[in-house]
């Protein structure tokens, strides 16, 4: 009678706080932002600043004081920050608080497309090359190993020389813009690659991707269902990671001048060229468009750690 | 351990073959040579123009000869002239600028170590005191700035508040006056050196945190060694590994930010030469620059792979 009744019991769900005791699963925690914040100030600072950032990129053409970032004339030539003129004016009489605020917007385009680009093509190609093995996985771990040889920064200047010249323009991205994605997405994919190459390879030894094999499901099933949800995380803790460094090196091809096409705002592009010239008499310029992007590459920065932290603290260290 | 230096070594040429291939592949064999000859050096759209100069650089014949004749030249070390004006060749340009590159390069590498594994040896040993985290703050805003804006700032401020510039304009190369020569390099490697160095750091402090707890070290300390001993010889030096290898890596970041410190600076180097190639589309100066990067880099990487086996014994291949 009694080994009965215990059977039943067994049958019947376990409430989450028999749970907790009997298998030591730890309750349910909802997600407390507050807590979150406590517990990492530094990615609580991080997010605001994101968020200060991405405001003042969507809406620039609110918050401008003058409506057209590339007019010339709107006040007198190189004058400190005024009323009038919050961030002062360069050579031309452009304004600069007015162009700080759209080069935000290239920055964070060029940024988001080139990481999301890079990371979601890595992962796919790591997904598909390392599930089947052989010869495909060796020949395109050998060509990652080639591409990663080239410093990012010399990489898309070969790219810049070579494919730049032939593509086309698109209706959102022109021409030089495009060679930009193509050319840091290049480089963001095959430390992708590399990353999730070793994920995959330690997932498809799942028992539960076994189970999957036994019960017959298609490697394509298996892939999609079993192992591309597992790489998730991972997935946005390299996003998050990848780009602060996507728009510094937006910022560094427009400094270098192969990268925005001239008169662009954008934070690199005012900081080079002629303008340089200038600094010394007018050091607003030098000094807000850089602040603009330093203040966006740390918020992005720390967030990305703090998250990575928060999500999966064991790749710390990793990447 | 001898067979897997063998193979290391026979990989390098595999690499530089694949490598210079993919390069040229790019630059050269693009749909029409002709974009790649009329691309300003040979006038205006005249078809006569354009026939002679692809004559002239063999770009009229399959790109398998193409090649192959651009390998055979480079691996006895002629990488082809110039298309800009004074079409000298590339190899001599590449001799005259490589020992300057190769300068800042060693002295960032050098100063990011040094700086990095200080702090954070400093920021461990000292672990969630005020100084850790005020070194920890440090560090993350020394990634987050921008190495150029870090450049133009080292450059501007001091001209506006004391009408005094740290950088002298005229370059000296090493061989004229090594201490005038380093008083100019140490600028450009020092703004390069604050971002990895601060990546060290924290990697530093990491590993070094996790050796701390280890058994080992509650040994070190039972048997009555002294902090400064266990602090050196047992979690510093395990804590190495993962750190050559940061160091080994950020060699590929530093040799890209040449190409930024040299343009600003005005340093007569290979990333200048490269961007000049670049802007004026030189085909063969840019092939050759990269194919010298890839090398450096290649040849470092398999450094730090042999010094592994050194800083930690148990590593065997």
């Amino acid at each position: 009678m009694s080994l009965d009744s215990s059977a039943q019991a067994t049958d019947a769900p376990l409430s989450d706080a028999a749970a907790a005791l009997e298998y030591g699963i730890p309750p349910k925690q909802r997600f407390n932002p507050f807590h979150w914040m406590r517990r990492e100030p530094l990615g609580a600072l991080g997010l605001a600043l994101i968020i200060i950032v991405s405001v003042g990129a969507a809406f620039a053409p609110f918050l401008n004081t003058f409506p057209d970032p590339r007019e010339q004339g709107l006040g007198p030539p190189l004058e400190g920050p005024s009323a009038d003129h919050w961030f002062g004016t360069d050579r031309f009489g452009k304004d600069v608080w007015t162009r700080v605020l759209h080069g935000g917007r290239i920055s964070l385009k060029i940024g988001v497309a080139t990481v999301l680009i890079g990371t979601v093509a890595g992962t796919l190609v790591a997904l598909l090359t390392a599930f089947t093995g052989g010869a495909v996985d060796f020949v395109v771990g050998r060509l990652v190993d080639v591409i990663i040889a080239i410093p990012s920064i010399l990489l898309a200047l070969v790219l810049y020389t070579s494919v730049g010249q032939d593509l086309p323009d698109l209706p959102v991205l022109p021409r030089q813009e495009f060679v930009l994605v193509i050319a840091i997405a290049s480089f963001f994919m095959p430390g992708t690659y590399r990353i999730m190459r070793g994920m995959v390879l330690e997932l498809r030894e799942q028992q539960y991707v076994e189970a999957a094999r036994v019960v017959g499901a298609a490697n394509f099933r298996i892939m999609w269902r079993h192992i591309a949800p597992n790489m998730a995380g991972l997935m946005i803790v390299i996003t998050s990671i990848s780009l602060p460094a996507a728009i510094l090196a937006e910022a560094s091809l427009s400094f270098l001048g192969v990268g925005v096409e001239a008169g662009t705002p954008s934070w690199g592009a005012d900081l080079s060229g002629t303008t340089r010239t200038y600094f010394i008499a007018g050091p607003w310029l030098a000094i807000f468009p850089g602040l603009a992007l330093a203040i966006t590459v740390f918020g992005f920065n720390v967030f990305g750690d703090s998250l990575r932290d928060t999500l999966d603290p064991r790749l710390r260290g990793r990447i | 351990m001898t067979g897997y230096i063998v193979r290391r070594l026979i990989a390098v040429p595999l690499m530089m073959l694949a490598i210079s291939f993919i390069l040229f592949m790019l630059l050269f064999v693009r749909p029409g040579s002709a974009a790649f000859a009329a691309s300003g050096f040979v006038g205006d759209n005249d078809p006569k123009a354009v026939e002679r100069f692809e004559e002239r650089y063999g770009l009229n014949r399959p790109w398998y000869a193409q090649y192959g004749d651009w390998l055979w030249n480079a691996v006895q070390g002629d990488l082809g002239v110039r298309l800009t004006p004074p079409q000298d060749p590339v190899t001599d340009k590449i001799w005259e600028r490589l020992p300057n590159t190769v300068e800042v390069g060693l002295l960032t590498v050098v100063l990011s170590a040094i700086f990095g594994i200080t702090i954070g040896v400093l920021s461990a040993v000292r672990r969630n005191s005020i100084l850790d985290y005020v070194l920890r703050t440090v560090a993350i805003a020394g990634i987050s700035v921008p190495n150029f804006w870090l450049a133009i700032l080292v450059l501007t401020l001091p001209a506006i508040w004391w009408q005094w510039t740290p950088f002298a304009s005229v370059w000296v190369s090493f061989t004229d006056n090594p201490l005038d020569n380093l008083a100019i390099v140490i600028w450009p490697a020092m703004t390069l050196a604050l971002a990895s160095a601060a990546g060290t750091a924290r990697l530093v402090r990491t590993s070094m945190l996790e050796v701390f707890y280890s058994d080992y070290v509650r040994t070190a300390r039972a048997k009555g060694l002294q902090e400064r001993r266990v602090i050196w010889s047992h979690v510093f030096r395990n804590s190495l590994i993962p750190v050559i290898t940061l160091i080994g890596l950020q060699f590929g970041a530093v040799l890209g930010g040449v190409v930024i410190a040299e343009v600003i600076f005005g340093i007569p180097g290979l990333g200048s030469l490269t961007l000049a190639g670049v802007l004026a589309q030189d085909y063969p100066l840019v092939l050759g620059t990269i194919c010298i990067f890839a090398l450096l880099f290649v040849l470092v990487t398999l450094a730090v792979d042999l010094l592994y086996t050194v800083v930690d014994p148990r590593i065997q291949y």
